[in-house]
């Protein structure tokens, strides 16, 4: 009884002894924590991880955080997909390959949910954190408790995913977990409640971050930034957030509607007993096609900085482009219904479906168009951050253009599900938000780090990334033209292997370009001195992140900075080159207000984990330990007084004069 | 970095000319119509394709040239750093595509009404055959309520005739019913009933398969379409009927039970009202149990 109570649904059988794969998988994450943890007590670190990094509410060490958790991540979520590249490149004919099915709907559930929410999810924030406050002339985000329980939740969302490779089982269910299938009589493991309760928790982590930068963004700009004099990023950055509270709080309903239908048996989505699935697919994709938009707005921003930066130009149409972003952000709500016009919907539902999805290719078009036209007349520099723009620029317009034709809707009754759809998303995904990250990380590596990137290893992974992205998707959309359809571990028609092969060769060629990553990171570490930024304006920038030293101080701006202008800190460079000299800088500091670290956001996330591994497993005692102890964790938090200090004036003057000292 | 270039584009010319045989082999896709929808919706496609590669070609050949002649080594005396407006070419780049996304949007009006799965295949005015298709786990049942007749993962019909398919499932998560070469997809789900027409302008052998992953045995869930002249159709429809191999309830429960890999087989008679029946009891079911359950959860094969 007392077992039943604490351990609930969970056996030793859960643990999968007999599959030496996952076991394998399984020691080699233990060994890795074991090794971290072992790592930190030698050298006696523990105080300064505890107080430096994990405790921290400082928005730029959250950022590094988000950054290392979507690094792993990848590397997760890029294990998944050398097993199904492989799989399906063996699979033909009278071969089975050496994943079963339950295995394969196992790993392709996981890569896409992990490389959503745990990869390009934390890679935005990444970037939302390394440059919006600095770039709007903030000390901090508006609220910075907020900001590290928003972190903490996603992480421990992303090992609540990484648990089930080893205990029990994920969702087998594809990355949406549609009803009927991921219903208890479908799929009565354990899985999809692994599936609904990472994504929960890690949902609200995006939720607060979302209103988080929204009241960072309206209420903490510099004097003189009005909206329309914010860096297009900012921007970009604002209705992105705006996408995630309006959109975000659909997935947690919908979700919990799922839950209830598992955990109590009532009947939202099933398919029997007044159960409607449908609604479950229509709820799930009012949330997933802004989700698409809020992955790739921000990754729009950092194209714009990135191209008018190494075009040595100010943007072309900044007001076109803030109304091309605008729009794209109200017609993402209005476009769902094209995910399934399959689903039996009449002609003119899809019709308006399929034009409104059309739509949004204007404004996107406009954007495409501006960023040329930056680069035209400019004095173009071509380092890394470029090169994954001009990437960006052939691979969008064709992930673009394939998705307007899956826009009408009786082209989609043809490659509906089918590879053409694979290749399609991974098209704009990986050819428009990743790459726009990966740019963004290498442009703002060196504010966060305070040293450059190796540039010679950045390109062999950029040529790697792009040559390996097209071998192994081009061949997607030729097989899925001739009805290949995604999801199956195996196939008859021994015709499509050779492309099934080349996609894996394509895939093995990414695999190159992470470990060109790796060894470029390796490689900056070993010559940070070499590639020390000493300035704080490595890349000759236009706003404000690069007035301030690299990697920026505790307080980022030691005076408040004021911007009158677009690009105001290019043209600042600009009227002094012009006048010959410098102004000195104010050097009457004054007390800086910042918050105080708090274990707060961390103890409140560990026991939301808690509670999501006993909802899972149904364990009642560690169910109740993990409520009761977040809701304490919370209220206890709120009667705490202790939340900020000053940095004394003097101590402000001398990091400054240091950062002085040091550009010359 | 030579020797690198060359190795890539061995590597590309390859890629295509393995493309291309293989297409030119064999294609059970849209590629290879065989039906009016199919051939129509081909066509669509690559209207569409033209239009937006209307965009796309100089979208790719601008950011590439810009590139080239405005890097920095390439000293021009055109730098202007501060040129960033211009409202001729700000329209131009909203004006263009605005136009060839309403030209696409009339046509997608159009085509969407005309090639809607719902409505009876353009210029066929003759009665349809009728087809009702249950989907079950991993395989599908097809029932030719005017014949009486019924099949496991085969189907036959009649060249030249539309024909009007009723899809439901039945104990199977929600599925979908798709021959690409003859017509368009759509999901199967239980308790519901979904349609689609279509029509066979070849005789032949056409892959039929589900689109929407529904479990273990998705991927091996296909059947085959035989399109046949109406003498043999007839002649099939007879000899199936004599072979009194009668589908009975008894035999539609084991159906029920999930399985992988299913011979195809016919049966000499349906049950009456066997279709409606099913998304029946769907629909009337109470309680907690699914109505196929008896308490117990879906079996998974392994």
């Amino acid at each position: 009884m007392l077992t039943n109570l604490i351990f609930g649904n969970l056996t030793l059988e859960a643990i999968p002894f007999h599959n030496p794969i996952i076991m394998g998988a399984g020691l080699f994450m233990v060994l890795i924590a074991v090794g971290i943890v072992g790592l930190i007590t030698y050298y006696r670190k523990w105080t300064y991880i505890l107080n430096d990094w994990v405790f921290s509410v400082d928005h730029k060490k959250i950022g590094i955080m988000y950054l290392i958790l979507a690094f792993v991540m990848l590397l997760r979520g890029f294990s998944d997909v050398v097993l199904m590249r492989s799989q399906q490149a063996i699979a033909a004919g009278a071969h089975h390959g050496y994943l079963p099915p339950e295995h394969f709907d196992q790993v392709f559930t996981a890569h896409g949910v992990i490389m959503i929410f745990f990869v390009a999810m934390p890679m935005m924030f990444a970037l939302l954190n390394m440059a919006v406050p600095l770039q709007i002339g903030a000390r901090d985000v508006a609220y910075p408790y907020l900001n590290s329980l928003s972190f903490w939740l996603t992480f421990v969302g992303a090992m609540l995913c990484n648990i089930s490779l080893v205990v029990g089982d994920f969702a087998a269910t594809g990355w949406l977990a549609y009803p009927p299938l991921s219903e208890i009589y479908y799929s009565p493991t354990a899985g999809v409640d692994y599936y609904i309760w990472s994504l929960q928790i890690a949902g609200f982590g995006t939720l607060f971050g979302g209103i988080n930068f929204i009241a960072t963004i309206l209420k903490m700009r510099c004097p003189g930034m009005t909206l329309m004099k914010m860096p297009i990023f900012v921007w970009s950055v604002l209705c992105t957030m705006i996408l995630v509270a309006l959109a975000f709080p659909v997935l947690t309903v919908t979700l919990a509607l799922l839950e209830l239908d598992r955990f109590f048996g009532m009947h939202f989505f099933t398919d029997f007993a007044g159960g409607n699935s449908m609604l479950y697919i229509n709820l799930i994709w009012v949330w997933g096609h802004p989700e698409v938009y809020i992955l790739i707005l921000p990754a729009f921003g950092i194209f714009s900085e990135v191209v008018a930066t190494f075009s040595q130009k100010k943007l072309f149409g900044y007001t076109t482009m803030v109304w091309a972003i605008a729009i794209i952000t109200l017609l993402s709500f209005i476009v769902w219904l094209h995910h399934f016009f399959t689903m039996g919907t009449g002609a003119n539902v899809n019709a308006f479906f399929g034009i409104m999805t059309m739509l949004i290719a204007i404004p996107t078009g406009v954007k495409i168009f501006n960023w040329l036209f930056t680069m035209y007349r400019g004095q173009i520099i071509l380092a890394t951050p470029l090169l994954w723009v001009i990437a960006f620029f052939t691979t969008f317009a064709i992930g673009g253009m394939t998705g307007v034709m899956m826009a009408v809707p009786p082209v989609d009754f043809q490659v509906h599900n089918s590879l053409f759809l694979v290749a399609h998303f991974h098209n704009v995904i990986i050819g428009g938000v990743l790459f726009g990250f990966f740019a963004g990380i290498i442009y703002w590596f060196p504010k966060a780090f305070g040293f450059m990137l190796d540039e010679k290893w950045g390109k062999r992974s950029f040529v790697f990334w792009v040559v390996g992205f097209y071998l192994a998707f081009m061949p997607l959309y030729i097989i899925g033209l001739d009805g290949f359809m995604r999801r199956t571990y195996h196939y008859n028609n021994v015709a499509y292997q050779p492309y099934l092969l080349v996609a894996a060769l394509g895939a093995f060629c990414v695999m190159i370009g992470i470990l060109c990553m790796i060894i470029q990171l390796y490689v900056s570490i070993k010559n940070r001195e070499a590639l020390r930024d000493r300035t704080g304006d490595p890349w000759n920038g236009r706003t404000l992140e690069w007035s301030v030293a690299s990697p920026a101080p505790l307080y980022n701006f030691a005076v408040i900075p004021t911007a009158n202008e677009i690009d105001s800190f290019w043209y600042d460079k600009q009227r002094h080159l012009a006048e010959g000299h410098v102004h000195p800088k104010d050097l009457h500091f004054h007390p800086i207000h910042m918050p105080k670290n708090t274990p707060a956001g961390f103890v409140i996330a560990i026991f939301a984990g808690i509670a999501g591994f006993a909802l899972v497993w149904h364990m009642l005692i560690p169910g109740i330990i993990g409520i009761v102890g977040m809701v304490a964790a919370w209220v206890g938090k709120t009667f705490s007084t202790d939340t900020d200090y000053y940095i004394d004036a003097e101590t402000v003057k001398e990091t400054e004069l240091a950062h002085m000292k040091q550009m010359i | 970095m030579t020797r690198f270039f060359v190795f890539l584009k061995w590597t590309a010319l390859l890629a295509v000319i393995a493309s291309l045989t293989a297409c030119g082999a064999y294609s059970n896709g849209m590629l290879n119509p065989k039906g009016f929808i199919t051939f129509e919706e081909r066509k669509l496609f690559f209207d569409t394709l033209a239009l937006m590669l209307i965009v796309v070609i100089p979208v790719i050949i601008m950011s590439l040239t810009f590139v080239y002649h405005y890097r920095a080594s390439h000293r021009t005396d055109q730098y202007k750093p501060n040129w960033s407006h211009s409202y001729f070419l700000e329209s131009l780049w909203w004006g263009i595509p605005f136009v060839i996304i309403l030209v696409l949007g009339i046509l997608t009006l159009k085509k969407t009404h005309e090639l809607d799965p719902y409505r009876p295949v353009i210029g066929h005015h003759e009665k349809p055959l009728m087809i009702q298709v249950i989907a079950l786990p991993w395989k599908w049942l097809f029932i030719y309520p005017e014949q009486n007749i019924a099949t496991v993962n085969y189907l036959e019909v009649p060249v030249g005739q539309q024909i009007e398919f009723w899809i439901t499932a039945d104990n199977a998560p929600m599925s979908a019913f798709f021959i690409p070469q003859l017509g368009s997809q759509i999901y199967a789900m239980s308790g519901m009933r979904t349609r689609l027409f279509l029509s066979a302008d070849q005789t032949g052998d056409f892959l039929g398969m589900n689109t929407l992953f529904n479990g273990d045995g998705f991927a091996e869930m296909q059947f085959v379409t035989h399109v046949v002249t109406p003498e043999q159709m007839t002649q099939w429809v007879n000899n199936v009927k004599k072979s009194h191999d009668p589908l009975t309830d008894a035999i539609y429960t084991t159906l029920l039970t999930p399985t992988i890999n299913d011979k195809s087989r016919s049966f000499s008679e349906a049950p009456t009202h066997l279709f409606y029946n099913v998304i029946n009891t769907y629909q009337s079911s109470t309680g907690r149990y699914h109505p196929r359950s008896n308490g117990e959860k879906w079996i998974k094969e392994s």
